[in-house]
């Protein structure tokens, strides 16, 4: 192996080390997160970094293998977040927050 | 292998730790900003542009018309799916009260749900 394609690699395993460090901390997001909005973002965000660690392997690998898990992925991973957002966050919300005068505004007689 | 197809698997690879960095950095953002829209606000570094610029470095990998494609089309759904998701989860933010009023400089909403009712 030259001198070139030993960059390569090290280059591909930092990137996929990032992917998975960032991924503990979405979870530790997802974990804390004080509403369920906030679960909803952090779904998103992981389909964003499965599609982006499938897309490291498949650069290391250099095979096209795994592409369409990620196109799947790419079109289906808003479907969760969208239905929290719509169907649960309305139910739920983070304690110790003030409402008051805004407290008409609230999801439940507009969901 | 010729010089050039080198340099391409290596920018290729440079890139794909480029945005394997904006991803870690939006997560980041993610963990420290306070409220549900700045974080959505960060949460869509990873969605957009890390995860298109780690495709073009795949891209630059892989250099067969097939391939091409396939990630074009990743990167273009994911470019469609991803303000649906984001407008609905402001919205759900902004009518269940999580969205903190005092940083705001206009409020054009305010005024048309209050009118409603």
């Amino acid at each position: 192996m030259s001198a070139p394609q030993t960059v390569d690699r090290v280059l591909l395993v930092a990137a996929v080390v990032l992917i998975l460090v960032a991924g503990a901390l979405l979870l530790a997001r997802i974990w804390r997160g004080p509403s369920m909005l906030d679960r909803a973002i952090g779904l998103d965000v992981c389909a964003a970094l499965i599609i982006a660690g499938l897309g490291a392997k498949s650069a290391f690998a250099r095979d096209p293998f795994y592409f369409p898990i990620m196109l799947v992925l790419a079109i289906l991973g808003f479907t969760g977040s969208v239905g929290i957002a719509r169907f649960i966050a309305v139910r739920d919300r983070p304690p110790g927050r003030p409402h008051g005068e805004r407290a008409r505004h609230s999801g439940e007689e507009r969901p | 292998m010729s010089v050039w197809l080198q340099i391409l698997d290596t920018a290729g690879a440079a890139l794909v730790l480029l945005g394997a960095t904006i991803c870690l950095l939006g997560v980041v953002g993610m963990l420290r900003l306070p409220d549900v829209l700045s974080r959505s606000h960060a949460a869509t570094k990873p969605q957009a542009l890390g995860m298109l610029i780690v495709l073009a470095g795949v891209a630059l990998r892989l250099r067969s018309g097939m391939d091409l494609a396939t990630l074009a089309l990743i990167g273009f759904f994911q470019l469609m799916t991803g303000p649906v998701a984001g407008h609905l989860v402001a919205r759900s933010a902004y009518r269940t009260g999580q969205v903190d009023h005092s940083g705001l400089l206009f409020d054009d909403l305010d005024e048309q749900l209050t009118e409603e009712t």
